[in-house]
């Protein structure tokens, strides 16, 4: 969980905004460590015991805190055998790839309406949903209508209903003046147009530089009631033990 | 015709309003505003909310007029998965349009929203998708259809196809500063005539339009005019004044570079007391004896 990155949203793990869709998307670049930040942001707010910097990811999925579908590993299985037992179901679009991601999205209500139960009889709260990442998808051959279908619904039962958090990773290509149909700044488009904050990481647009790894541009899009839409740029640097971020021009190799 | 007036009065009977966005700026907010104002004007507006939840749609519209509203809801399930809306995105055809339309209690011309078109373009053929609205627009049932449509989603085709369909296509921009939007109006009328205009907006939050000063050129906004322009001169420790006889002599002075007859004179007239130039010619120089500046009329 980055410090700095928590004082630019304005959120802490005690109080952020709840029922945001949060948008992570990259361009010849990894906005992965964005993952990272969010899944440790959250799972700290859910157990206040959590000391130190670490947070334990097996331990919170001992818990029931956390839910794991791997997706690659499983469809695998799926394309090879003619598994169609309850576990591969939400994977079933990849044997009918005509069919939208129904069964996908059954697999995630279910999951996320569970969680509200842990094993003590303890609640954890509202719902937060992690995809990482969106685009593998579309190179499984699922076409991006079914795929804004699927984030929609989505955000209609985490966010809208249960009141949770959404962060979904979307990987874009080179922008391409023909690539207007189908593929992942399609897709990223029209991600952007639902959800309630969008962060893009980018590579320096001037190139390399070992002192600053990329850009990261901040877009609050819209409130529950009211639209923002401001932007806002600022540079990072990632490290062992976080990321920094910095205005631009402010980065401690230029001062 | 301003967009503020488009809002104001709604289309004539059979008009299809399209409110195109793009992810720079979106268009909710406006159609937040058609629906305010139809309903102020005591039009029954019909809802088609397949993206957006009936409280965002809803919040901020005039609390005396929100019984004349019916949100049938598509969100949060569009597409018919868990059962749980009145109107799915497939039931989008004219039959069960009207029909939706006609079961409401008092069924005079109403005002259909869809939000959003791009949902329904997704899930219909666009061919099908141009006859619904043709049939719907001339069914009766409707008075004016007003649709929102992310135009950077679809191929420009099939934008094109649906701007060319409606008699006003309003499109939203950001503008330099963050509080406000351009939007450009192009509105055609039964006649054929083609009006634009293009103005700066922005959405209060009671859901009411404030149109300010349309753009001269792009990038500059119209000064406020009530802030009067402050005398430099005043209020300043040192005189940057000039008095009467001040400002004459000012006048008087005669500039360095300005070629008046007197200078003219003074410079070519050689005076008694400056210096002289003696020349004595080498044997291979050519010696003039010819002043060269002769034919020059200086």
């Amino acid at each position: 969980m980055f410090p700095e990155l928590n004082s630019i949203l304005n959120s802490t793990p005690d109080s952020f905004k709840s029922s945001d869709f949060i948008l992570v998307s990259d361009r010849r670049a990894d906005a992965s460590f964005l993952i990272h930040h969010h899944l440790s942001f959250y799972l700290r707010g859910l157990d206040h015991n959590v000391s130190g910097q670490g947070v334990s990811l097996a331990q919170a999925r001992e818990k029931g805190q956390l839910v794991f579908l791997e997706g690659l590993k499983n469809s695998i299985g799926v394309i090879l055998q003619e598994d169609t037992s309850q576990e591969t179901q939400p994977l079933s679009y990849l044997r009918t790839p005509g069919a939208g991601l129904e069964g996908l999205f059954r697999f995630v209500e279910r999951s996320v309406r569970q969680s509200g139960d842990g094993d003590a009889g303890e609640s954890w709260g509202p719902p937060v949903l992690l995809i990482d990442d969106l685009s593998v998808l579309l190179s499984l051959g699922v076409s991006v209508g079914a795929i804004l279908d699927f984030t929609l619904y989505c955000q209609a039962t985490v966010c809208s209903e249960l009141q949770g958090n959404m962060v979904i990773l979307v990987r874009c290509e080179e922008e391409d003046a023909d690539d207007d149909e189908e593929g992942s700044n399609l897709l990223r488009r029209g991600l952007v147009h639902q959800c309630n904050l969008a962060l893009h990481v980018e590579g320096l647009p001037t190139g390399y530089c070992r002192d600053i790894h990329g850009q990261m541009e901040v877009w609050w899009r819209q409130g529950e009631e009211t639209i923002y839409n401001q932007r806002k740029i600022f540079h990072f640097k990632v490290h062992d033990k976080g990321a920094s971020f910095f205005a631009r021009g402010t980065s401690s190799a230029v001062l | 015709m301003s967009v503020e007036s488009c809002v104001l009065q709604g289309a004539e009977a059979g008009g299809f309003i399209l409110i195109q966005d793009t992810v720079k700026c979106t268009g909710r907010g406006l159609l937040k505003c058609f629906i305010n104002a139809a309903l102020k004007r005591g039009e029954d507006v019909h809802v088609l909310g397949f993206e957006s939840p009936e409280t965002e749609v809803c919040a901020g519209l005039d609390r005396s007029c929100v019984q004349k509203l019916h949100f049938h809801k598509g969100f949060p399930d569009p597409l018919g998965w868990t059962r749980r809306s009145s109107f799915t995105v497939e039931r989008f055809a004219s039959q069960h349009i009207t029909q939706l339309i006609k079961d409401t209690q008092q069924a005079k011309a109403s005002v259909l929203v869809v939000d959003s078109l791009s949902l329904v373009l997704r899930h219909h053929d666009p061919l099908v998708f141009c006859q619904t609205l043709q049939e719907l627009r001339k069914g009766g049932v409707i008075k004016t259809i007003i649709g929102l449509l992310h135009s950077d989603l679809h191929q420009q085709g099939i934008v094109g196809i649906v701007c060319y369909l409606a008699s006003t296509v309003i499109s939203v921009a950001p503008a330099n500063n963050e509080r406000h939007s351009v939007a450009k109006t192009t509105r055609r009328t039964k006649s054929g005539k083609v009006m634009q205009e293009e103005e700066y907006f922005s959405v209060c939050k009671d859901a009411t339009l404030s149109v300010q000063a349309k753009p001269r050129q792009p990038g500059h906004v119209q000064k406020e005019r009530d802030v009067s322009e402050a005398d430099p001169t005043s209020n300043l420790t040192f005189n940057l004044r000039l008095s009467e006889e001040e400002r004459k002599a000012k006048e008087k002075v005669a500039l360095p570079f300005v070629f008046s007859q007197e200078k003219k004179s003074a410079l070519l007239k050689p005076t008694p007391g400056s210096g002289r130039i003696v020349y004595e010619p080498d044997d291979n120089d050519d010696f003039d004896e010819e002043d060269p500046d002769d034919d020059l009329d200086v």
